[in-house]
């Protein structure tokens, strides 16, 4: 009982450590990929004994600064759902990584470990549950401010994470239907296996439409450009304008952890999760007949080390999307929302059925 | 009467007139260094040469007489070339050292070359090298190099002061400008020899390397140094103020007045302006508590004044306060003194006149023996038939004590002797002294408020003649300090009279109603060259 | 304002987004490039930046360039300034102070003795050695401008000043 509890509390903390740790890199790397696709450098001035580290730092100054600053409740707004809020939002955004399987299941000491915190029959549908509650955050971090271009900024995030959330569910259930589970382990799982034997089975084969609006629907999910209107730095700052301190720190922290468990959701359903091509349990098969024999352990690490590198690979690519195209007007947002993203969902929906119907 | 055409404009002048004169009534320039209209005629520099119709040669206009049916031309193809050949000879060996020449700027030179010369040099040989920066008296310098030889100096000092210092000397391209032997440029008159250069040949000592000409602003005004009235300009540097140490205004120039002073101005006048930026300025109001000076707002002197004056009259009434104004005042600051002292407060014991123990001496030329502006209007303004004198006052031997004194910037030590002033300032329980320099009096009062010099003010003078002249504005009063008519308005005020008069022209126009002297009088129709007041005592002849 | 009317392939949007893609991924790819050979020290002369970290790193200057004041002087050391006033009178920033004074040889005759550029306020616009009758104010490639503190006085430390003849910026001696 107590080794059983040490473990999960292990997986729990590895992943609440490690997605927390990534958001603080994510930051960093926010402003230095920037820098590199602009031609610049970036921040690169904090240092520690004259120790730069490429301003790696940066991360810690900003931190250290954002518990010193002021923690400002704005006199007329409501105090507890102020500070409620951002814990709404930080909270909601990461207890849906704990769906996410970062490995297979290993046999050790005796025991069958999933290296998933939870390895849930209904996996998907609680990771969206998640993110709906998160959408309170949002809401009640504009209309606790008593400020109405946090209350305009609210209510655009709302309306946006409905409609787009709509759409993510739309674009799952092709895969959901392909590979007849809910459970993102069995998912994942399943898309180990090959297409006459030469093609991995992945999401993005099978699903390349579907892929496409995830990953659209995804960015507008985690509220970052170009799907930035309830932000909207420029304009009218957003929900959480009456907010300082570490309370805005938890909200922009929530932009980050949205977008790594983005890109781990593309990860797991797109793109083979912790799988790796022609790699099963006791080693390599390729499909020419040559064959690579590893230990458990050996197979495991790679493949835990995969699902890594995946999800760091979608992290870089939507902050690549997120300084390369400019922000859409609201109008547009929900026009593609609405008349372009869900019907084609709905489409990819109806042609992923009619093949699986053929192919009975 | 003859009538002439210059540039097809015609024009009739008296018997005698030059064409010269006659162009510059008709606002046609004519270039030219040796004439001055105050001067006689030299035509030594030719830069006057006109085209006169059916004389074959150009004629210097300077020098010519109109004839009836004369036809000028100044702006012909010859005359240009001529103008620019005699400016190309006179430039030979001029050093061109404008860059630190004081008159550039000002230079006709310059002013002519840029205007008809505009030539390449063509002048192969050497410059003749001469004496600069020669010393020739008190507040002149000479450069001989930058001399054309127009001759005007040499006639100012033989026909209008008459002290013959100046000649010119050698023959040829060695002629130059020298003193005469044992002689040194040291007449009251000097100044004007710098003014009627029109190079850079002779300069003001005091002004030398001060400021840029450019970077003065004029205004006219008047002379306070004597009862003459000379119209003058004074020039002031308002916007550049690490120039002439910090002096606001740099100098004084004449101005035209064919009624007062012509062209011309005394050197005494022409140097007086220095008290304006001296260290002994009081932009501060100062009360003497045990012994030494304190500093107070302006408010807060006027108050104590306005509050020793109350206590005075009521303690002992208003024969216990004596007002003694000065002829260095402006009509309205002595009206406004004569309104509330005397009509509101009705004070009989107002004068201006101090017997002087060291009488000032005049000249036969423009230098007057009174050296106050407007002694003239003081006496039409602060004298009544109550016939107070002042002097009555001072030469009392009794030991009856007074409450206040006011005393508006006259320095009595220095007209008195200081133990006559003293003993005449002991009488007093409390002197308030209005003034804008500090003296020996000043030190000896109880209040001082800062009040503004002519040149910080504007307002009228009344000439020896009885002719009111206009000062204008040059400069922002310094510090606190306010004009007298001001001064007193506030503290009026403060007895809860109501005076309000917002500027000079104001109090003019009420002292033009109450001053027999003054009747139909207006202040915008003193114009640049000014008015003559009523001579009550011709009237009453009549 | 009219603009262009967008083709077909434009407005499907999201082949333009693969193109921005394409080319902000390219920068990015390249520019890492370049930083990782400079970091190793294969390749120093590429930048993978087109900022400098200005303190440490300064962008060379074309030699034309021409920033900071100069007063030259004559051949016994003596500056060339008569003190005329040109560059004071033709500044627009009004940030030139000069004292003329009284030279000892005539044939000089006047001469400045303060002639100070408050380079607080100067916009270094070149009027004054335009407007210089001697040759005395000359503009060098000099672009080292610093200093923490700004001061009302044109004699502090940003400022040109000439004493006794000598032209002084931050107490070192300039030779012409």
């Amino acid at each position: 009982m107590m080794t059983s509890l040490t473990i999960e509390v292990g997986k729990v903390l590895l992943v609440l450590i490690g997605v927390l740790n990534l958001a603080a890199v994510l930051t960093w790397m926010e402003r230095k990929q920037s820098a590199v696709m602009q031609d610049r450098i970036g921040a690169n001035r904090a240092s520690i004994l004259g120790f730069r580290a490429f301003g790696l730092f940066q991360v810690l100054a900003d931190s250290i600064k954002m518990f010193a600053k002021e923690d400002f409740v704005p006199p007329m707004g409501n105090r507890f759902l102020h500070t409620l809020a951002p814990f709404v939002s930080a909270f909601f955004a990461l207890i849906g990584f704990a769906a996410i399987p970062f490995g297979n299941v290993i046999h050790l000491f005796g025991r069958d470990i999933t290296l998933q915190v939870i390895d849930l029959n209904v996996g998907i549908l609680y990771i969206f549950a998640a993110m709906s509650l998160g959408i309170y955050g949002v809401v009640l971090a504009g209309w606790s401010s008593n400020n109405n271009y946090a209350f305009l900024g609210g209510m655009r995030g709302s309306s946006q994470m409905f409609s787009y959330e709509i759409t993510i569910g739309a674009t799952i259930l092709g895969v959901l239907m392909i590979f007849e589970s809910m459970s993102l382990q069995t998912i994942v799982q399943a898309q180990g296996e090959l297409l006459w034997g030469v093609i991995p089975k992945w999401g993005v084969v099978v699903q390349p439409i579907g892929c496409l609006l995830f990953l659209v629907a995804g960015i507008a999910e985690t509220k970052r450009v170009p799907f930035d209107l309830p932000e909207g730095e420029s304009e009218i700052i957003g929900y959480f304008v009456e907010y300082s301190s570490m309370k805005f720190g938890l909200f922009m922290l929530t932009d980050f952890v949205e977008t790594i468990l983005i890109a781990a959701l593309v990860t797991t359903l797109f793109f083979g999760g912790w799988q790796i091509p022609y790699l099963t349990a006791d080693g390599f098969h390729f499909p020419g007949g040559f064959t690579l024999s590893l230990s458990e352990v050996a197979v495991c690490l790679l493949q835990v080390l995969s699902c890594c590198t995946k999800v760091f690979f979608f992290c870089w690519f939507l902050l690549l999307v997120r300084w390369t195209l400019p922000r859409f007007r609201y109008d547009q947002l929900m026009r593609l929302g609405w008349k372009m993203v869900f019907p084609m969902s709905i489409l990819n929906l109806l042609a992923t059925s009619l093949v699986i119907l053929l192919l009975q | 009467m003859p009538t002439l055409t210059i540039n097809q404009k015609s024009i009739t002048v008296p018997d005698g007139t030059t064409i010269i004169q006659a162009a510059d009534k008709l606002d046609i320039e004519i270039p030219r260094y040796c004439y001055h209209p105050g001067l006689s005629i030299a035509g030594s520099c030719r830069m006057c040469l006109v085209e006169v119709e059916r004389i074959p040669k150009l004629q210097p206009a300077c020098n010519t007489r109109v004839s009836e049916g004369m036809v000028v031309h100044t702006n012909t193809e010859k005359v240009k070339e001529a103008v620019s050949g005699v400016l190309e000879f006179l430039l030979i060996n001029h050093p061109l050292d404008c860059p630190v020449c004081d008159q550039a700027g000002e230079c006709y030179l310059q002013e002519y070359y840029m205007k008809f010369g505009l030539y390449e040099s063509r002048m192969d040989e050497n410059k003749i090298k001469r004496h600069k920066a020669e010393v020739i008296g008190p507040h002149v310098i000479l450069d001989t190099e930058r001399c054309i030889l127009c001759s005007r100096c040499v006639r100012f000092v033989n026909e209008v002061s008459h002290s013959h210092e100046i000649g010119i000397f050698n023959r040829g391209s060695q002629s130059e400008i020298g003193l005469l032997p044992g002689k040194v440029l040291d007449n009251n008159y000097s100044g004007n020899v710098v003014d009627i250069c029109p190079v850079g040949a002779l300069t003001d000592r005091g002004f030398r390397f001060q400021c840029r000409v450019w970077y003065l602003s004029e205004t006219n005004s008047i002379c306070p140094g004597c009862s003459r009235g000379c119209n003058i300009s004074i020039h002031s540097n308002r916007q550049r103020p690490h120039h002439a140490e910090g002096r606001r205004v740099v100098r004084l120039k004449p101005r035209f007045n064919a009624e007062v002073n012509h062209w011309w101005i005394c050197d005494e006048g022409r140097y007086g302006y220095k008290f304006i930026d001296d260290p002994s300025r009081i932009s501060l109001a100062r009360v003497k508590e045990k012994g030494e000076f304190l500093v107070l707002t302006l408010d807060q002197a006027i108050g104590r004044a306005g509050q020793k004056l109350k206590e005075a009259l009521e303690r002992a009434g208003r024969d216990s306060v004596v007002v003694i104004a000065s002829p260095q005042l402006a009509n309205e600051d002595l009206f406004v003194i004569r309104k509330f002292w005397g009509e509101d407060l009705g004070l009989s014991q107002i004068d201006f006149r101090i017997p002087n123990q060291n009488p000032a001496r005049g000249d036969d030329f423009l230098l007057r023996a009174d050296r106050n502006p407007n002694t003239r209007g003081a006496e039409a303004i602060l004298l009544d038939e109550n016939g107070f004198d002042l002097t009555q006052l001072l030469r009392r031997e009794d030991s009856r004590k007074f409450q206040l004194l006011c005393l508006f910037g006259q320095d009595l030590t220095k007209k008195l002797g200081v133990p006559w002033a003293e003993k005449f300032l002991q009488q007093f329980e409390y002197v308030i002294y209005v003034g804008s320099n500090e003296n020996e009096t000043s030190a000896l009062s109880h209040l001082i408020l800062p009040s503004a010099t002519y040149a910080e003010t504007e307002g009228t003078f009344t000439n020896f003649e009885g002719r009111v002249q206009k000062i204008d504005q040059a400069v922002e009063p310094l510090g606190d300090s306010l004009p007298t008519w001001e001064t007193v308005s506030k503290l009026a005020r403060a007895l809860g009279y109501g005076y309000d008069y917002d500027n000079a022209e104001e109090i003019f126009g009420e002292l033009a109603e109450r001053v027999v002297e003054f009747q139909n009088l207006a202040y915008e129709k003193i114009g640049d060259s000014g008015v003559e007041i009523t001579d009550v005592s011709k009237m009453q002849v009549k | 304002m009219n603009s262009r009317e967008l083709t077909f392939t434009e407005r499907l949007y999201i082949i333009e987004v693969f193109k921005g893609l394409w080319l902000t991924s390219r920068h990015f790819f390249s520019n890492m490039k370049r930083h990782l050979a400079r970091q190793l020290g294969l390749n120093r002369v590429e930048r993978g930046a087109v900022t400098f970290q200005y303190p440490e790193e300064r962008r060379p200057f074309s030699h034309r360039y021409r920033s900071r004041h100069r007063l030259t002087k004559r051949e016994d050391g003596s500056p060339r300034c008569v003190a005329c006033m040109m560059c004071e009178t033709a500044c627009p920033a009004h940030c030139i102070y000069i004292v003329a004074g009284e030279h000892p040889d005539p044939h000089i005759e006047k001469f400045p003795i303060r002639f100070d550029i408050d380079l607080g306020v100067c916009v270094f616009c070149g009027f004054c050695v335009e407007a210089c009758p001697e040759d005395a104010i000359r503009k060098t490639s000099c672009s080292k401008i610093l200093a923490y503190q700004s001061t009302n006085s044109p004699s502090s430390s940003s400022a040109i000043s000439l004493n006794k003849g000598r032209a002084n910026v931050d107490g070192i001696l300039i030779l012409s």
